[in-house]
């Protein structure tokens, strides 16, 4: 248990201080609320002697006011530290995720790796955002003030004090038996809720597909078993930790019953006054009022620490280095020069090498998984290579400054991210500067001007979600305009993205065309007519360059490129209704 | 149809209601053995002023006591486990209404509503449930009785006290009071910077790649900080603004000897209040209002439930897709669209559809994106209820039709080719579960999957992965297309399924598609005209109605449309990429 608090505070980081402030004034706070015992001791003393007076109800009436007063104030104090270290601890953590993720290689990014970030930033902060406040306050005060309250009984009797903190040892200690079964226990029940998470979200999304094939009855039978699975799996860890509860609370109450029959033995014999027993049989009431109520709330404190586990698991994500300064390059040539990259334990990419002067267009083409997309993944340096170098200009483009390397590229990507903001900003995304006439020109060239024109608000209107719909081309075009906004001198492009909207190919060709116009354009290519304009093809095979030349030289030979010329001319000139697949080509 | 219009937590609960009666019920045993020790000790201390020498007296009073206390807690806990076992099944009785519900709700509601707040709804939000419905019971009964009958016991013994120590309890509710003026003041506004934190956050996260790719880090960065820095402000300020009060509140409300204290010793003074009364006024006075502060913030949790309950109730109260379950005899396989009219959320996206679609013919909707083709396909599958007009196969209006018999008729292969995380054989003999393992590879082996699958690692027993994460694009496609041929449904619907996912292998799939549609009655949405040029007929769909319908010839002949469609995907095809570099420079 010490240890999550270990934990907790070295997670609060810059507010450890706080955190430590609002404990010190829950501390005061424990102290005044302990001054009314002061006042019940006043009218006790003076009940037992019989003496009971005008001064009496007075002074009673005054310790109150100063207990209660000091209370609130010191109650104030605290919750206002508490309130400032945990929302600015909170706040100081998104942050560093936030920062953490610019040092991360765009590679990295993926759909899995975006959802858990995601998660970690919104949930399990919000989580903890919400829990630690009440948690490690209530249960932390709770073990204060229980303490406190026995070293002052301590000084009225120090026999009935030691019971007092036996009972809150004996406490701590079965609630660490409680924390380490419920440690056991929940990996059980974690499994069985992220399969439960599986399970319904393939539920979810499959059942369209296993309602056409009539599985929807089994589907459903297989989903009430993770169900049932989780139900017991939650159910067990429960049954466990209430023993424990009961326990906890036992092993209190017996130190408090202990404590009032020891006073009542030493007065009978003699070794205490009455005035001191009575006090004894009082405090046995109030002592651990505190910590039983702050019972269920220790319970939460793994919670806390599984989500401080989450969000520092962020740390471990890899890391670009980023000691390169230089800001200018000489020229835009690319060069490969023996890199081989692999993606943990596989590798992908084997000493490839290769050149790309400035201006000139390069297609990429290779079966599926032959590395395509790692290939001008690393020129932008979304990777670092594990061997050999890629040069900009002649320079290692580690030496670059990451911005200014970026700069020079300019990619369309496969799946196209719009922002939830109006078009105009999201094509203004590509160059914060510029002016709408700017603006309008490229939606001009990408081919978006009429459809933006058409919608409601023009380019005043919001995208995204909650906003206007637009079709898939249509986002297509959008980022290339924004990329032809950002006018950098190399375009890396994957030609499937171009073709996703099918009925505005002729639109989404002429933004293209008008994207690249004066470029260096590296492409992975599938259109016939692309590659054979290339002025230099690479054809890719598991990680290797096994054919490089013009389309004339390569077609000649027998080989990977010659079958994929042939495919796509099949593939091109297709008709569906035609018996023979090589039909009515246009 | 059943109108369920409204459906509320006692709904799941009644069927476990035994789990929480018992629960209750155990809760009330516990909370009367948890008042004998009050009791106890008010003796004991009677007995200490009035001189009592006999210790075993008081060992016995404090065995009395230890006893009710192990057995009160021993009851909290078996009522705590019978709270909780009602409170899993019924967690689990709202998971599986829903799952249940998921089979009956229309197509439409399953591809319009993002799969990620259905299982949030169905898994994190209904587990959250879980605290409040299992703890309200047993704290709310344990919280509210004990304080009530320490209370009645004072008003017998003395109810001028019992009175005095029930004052600060409305001192501490003008102070509640005072809270609750100032809360909503600032609460919107944090609320909203919550949200908009949230938003922001996922915006950020999301779109890093794009972000970093644009050199923009900088100014997304400035806007998630701002965000971020925001929404702790907002909170801070909106609670230093009820905090004095919260404070004067949660000190007020338990000091209740500021006024047994003073009060007990004037009606000491005049003889009206024994030593012994007073004392245990003084004692039992501490232990009231604690609990009674703690069961008003219990409420919390009832509108922490009902919200949630709100949210699966909107899940469960969304229409059946009303259809009957009797077979019915279909005169052919002709489909017939009349006057079809469908308006989806606010926008009518078709404005009386007429067309016929004779059995065996293949049938292309063409038409510019967002003009209602795939609508059309839809509603002849029956995502949805139309909203005005008919759809009649073989003459019976699809309505009529039991939603079994619709989905035998129709095979229906779209982009999204959703696979199971169970083997590859598997997902292929889903199209028809009684399939040998031959019949499944010979499917295989038409749709051009089969020397993909034997170079997997474990062949046609190879686990297809979450969602098919260890096929391509194009792998994954060809699987979904053969587990269509294995249902062989003499319907087959494409749409946009031959798109370029995998270029690589487009020859490949197409071989597999025309094997797929042979002799079908086939309706295709065409991306590249060149591919339907052969069809029997072709419907232009434009703004929601049929433009045309015709030959390829009759069309280029008396559609403008079409055959601006048509050239300007010649164009296309000729224009296709990129100039040389060398011209360029």
């Amino acid at each position: 248990m010490f240890n999550a608090y270990k934990r907790f505070f070295a997670f609060a980081g810059k507010q450890k201080k706080t955190w430590y402030k609002g404990m010190g004034y829950e501390l005061l706070r424990s102290i005044f609320e302990a001054i009314q015992f002061i006042a019940l001791l006043v009218v006790l003393r003076a009940l037992v002697e019989q003496n009971v007076t005008g001064e009496t109800a007075l002074a009673a009436l005054g310790v109150m006011l100063v207990s209660v007063t000091g209370a609130a104030v010191f109650w104030y104090l605290a919750h206002n530290s508490e309130g400032q270290a945990n929302y600015h601890m909170c706040e100081e953590k998104r942050i560093r995720i936030g920062e953490r993720m610019k040092y991360m290689p765009m590679g990295y990014f993926n759909s899995q790796s975006l959802g858990s970030l995601t998660a970690a930033a919104t949930s399990t902060m919000e989580d903890l955002e919400s829990m630690s406040f009440a948690v490690i306050a209530r249960t932390m005060v709770g073990i204060i003030r229980t303490v406190v309250f026995s070293i002052a009984i301590l000084f009225f009797d120090w026999r009935i004090g030691l019971i007092f903190l036996l009972g809150v040892l004996l406490f701590l200690f079965v609630n660490s038996q409680l924390l380490k079964k419920s440690r056991q226990l929940s990996p059980g029940r974690l499994q069985a809720q992220t399969k439960l998470v599986d399970s319904v979200l393939e539920y979810i999304q499959g059942m369209s597909v296993v309602r056409a094939f009539h599985g929807d009855k089994a589907a459903n039978q297989t989903l009430n078993k993770t169900i049932e699975e989780t139900e017991y799996q939650n159910f067990k860890l429960e049954r466990k930790r209430i023993p424990y509860n009961v326990l906890e609370q036992i092993v209190l109450r017996i130190a408090a019953v202990a404590a009032v029959l020891l006073s009542i033995w030493l007065y009978l014999s003699g070794a205490m006054t009455l005035f001191t027993c009575l006090m004894m049989a009082i405090s046995a009431f109030l002592v651990y009022s505190e910590l039983e109520s702050a019972g269920e709330m220790f319970f939460m404190l793994p919670m806390i620490d599984a989500s401080i586990d989450r969000v520092e698991q962020i740390d471990h994500a890899p890391r670009m280095d980023e000691q390169g300064t230089k800001q200018e390059t000489k020229n835009r040539d690319i060069t490969f020069e023996h890199v081989s990259f692999s993606y943990g334990e596989r590798e992908i990419i084997h000493d490839v090498s290769f050149s790309i002067p400035e201006g000139t267009t390069t297609a990429i083409v290779g079966p599926s998984g032959s590395g395509k997309t790692t290939l001008t993944s690393l020129m932008a340096r979304f990777w670092d290579v594990d061997s050999g170098t890629v040069k900009l200009g002649g320079t290692d483009i580690r030496e670059y400054q990451l911005d200014s390397l970026m700069a020079n590229f300019s990619m369309v990507f496969q799946t196209v991210y719009l922002f939830n903001d109006t078009i105009e900003n999201n094509i203004k995304f590509g160059k914060p500067g510029a002016t709408h006439e700017e603006v309008v020109a490229v939606a001009k060239a990408a081919r978006c001007h009429d459809f933006i024109s058409a919608l409601p608000d023009g380019y005043d209107t919001v995208i995204g979600e909650g906003g206007a719909t637009i079709s898939g081309g249509e986002r297509q075009r959008l980022s290339i305009a924004r990329a032809m906004l950002k006018d950098s001198p190399i375009i890396i492009l994957d030609e499937a993205t171009a073709n996703v909207d099918p009925e505005n190919e002729a639109e989404l060709q002429e933004a293209i065309e008008a994207l690249t116009h004066n470029k260096t354009i590296i492409m992975i290519a599938h259109r016939l007519k692309t590659v054979q304009h290339a002025d230099q093809i690479l054809v890719l095979e598991a990680g290797r360059i096994i054919q490089r030349g013009r389309h004339e030289d390569l077609i000649k030979q027998d080989g990977i490129y010659a079958d994929f010329v042939q495919s796509r001319k099949k593939a091109e000139s297709w008709s569906i209704a035609g018996e023979g697949a090589l039909g009515v080509g246009v | 149809m059943k109108q369920t219009s409204s459906i509320g937590i006692m709904d799941f609960i009644r069927p476990h209601k035994g789990g929480f009666l018992c629960s209750v019920v155990l809760s009330v045993l516990g909370v009367a053995s948890g008042i004998v020790p009050y009791f106890a000790v008010a003796k004991m201390i009677n007995l200490l002023i009035v001189g009592e020498q006999d210790f075993s007296i008081y060992l016995l009073w404090c065995s009395v006591a230890l006893v009710a206390f192990i057995m009160k807690s021993v009851f909290h806990g078996f009522s705590t486990k019978a709270s909780h076992e009602a409170t899993f099944a019924v967690l689990s009785e709202i998971r599986r209404r829903i799952a249940s519900k998921l089979t009956k709700v229309s197509m439409g509601y399953l591809t319009d509503t993002p799969s990620g707040k259905l299982k949030s709804s169905m898994v994190e939000r209904v587990e959250q449930m879980e605290v409040p419905l299992a703890h309200i019971i047993p704290e709310m009964t344990s919280n509210l009785l004990v304080p009530v009958a320490v209370i009645i016991y004072l008003f017998v013994l003395d109810w001028r006290m019992a009175l005095v120590s029930l004052i600060t309890i409305p001192i501490g509710i003008l102070c509640y009071m005072a809270q609750m003026k100032e809360y909503p003041k600032k609460y919107g506004a944090v609320v909203q910077a919550g949200k908009h934190m949230s938003a922001t956050t996922v915006e950020y996260i999301n779109g890093i790649e794009v972000i970093k790719a644009f050199n923009q880090s900088a100014v997304s960065y400035g806007k998630f900080t701002q965000a971020v820095h925001k929404n702790a402000e907002l909170i801070l300020d909106w609670m230093k603004s009820t905090q004095g009060y919260s404070a004067l509140m949660m000190t007020i409300w338990p000091a209740v000897l500021i006024g047994v204290l003073p009060i007990g010793c004037i009606f000491y003074m005049n003889g009206s209040l024994t030593t012994a009364a007073f004392i245990t006024i003084m004692i039992l006075s501490l232990g009231i209002v604690g609990p009674l502060v703690f069961a008003i913030f219990l409420t919390d949790d009832f509108s922490k439930i009902s919200t949630i309950v709100g949210e699966i109730s909107s899940i469960l109260s969304e229409p059946d897709l009303d259809r009957p379950l009797q077979h019915k005899n279909l005169n052919g396989l002709d489909i017939t669209l009349t006057d079809v009219k469908f308006a989806y959320k606010d926008t009518q996206v078709l404005k009386g559809i007429n067309l016929k679609i004779k059995q065996g013919t293949t049938t292309a909707l063409v038409g510019p994106s967002g003009s209602g083709k795939s609508t059309i396909a839809k509603l002849i599958a029956s995502y949805w209820d139309i909203d005005e007009g008919t759809i009649t196969i073989g003459g019976v209006d699809i309505k009529k039709i039991p939603a079994d018999q619709v989905m035998d008729l129709i095979g229906y292969v779209s982009q999204d080719n959703f696979l199971f995380n169970v083997s590859v054989r598997e997902n292929i003999r889903m199209g028809n579960p009684n399939a040998s393992d031959q019949e499944v590879e010979e499917i295989a082996k038409a749709a051009g999957c089969h020397e993909f699958i034997m170079g997997l690692e474990h062949g046609y027993e190879t686990l297809v992965g979450g969602a098919g994460s260890h096929l391509s694009g194009g792998e994954r496609q060809r699987i979904a297309i053969a587990r269509a041929m294995m249902k062989n449904a003499p319907v087959v619907i494409l749409d946009e399924a031959t798109s370029y996912t995998d270029p690589e292998n487009e020859a490949v799939i197409q071989d597999a598609v025309n094997r797929l549609t042979k002799g079908k009655t086939l309706i295709v949405i065409a991306h590249r005209l060149s591919t339907i040029i052969q069809s029997e007929q072709i419907a232009v769909v434009e703004n929601g109605k049929i433009a045309a319908t015709g030959t390829h010839e009759e069309l280029l002949k008396n559609c403008p449309l079409y055959t601006d469609m048509w050239k300007a995907h010649i164009q296309a095809k000729d224009s296709a990429g990129m100039k040389g570099g060398a011209e360029n420079v």
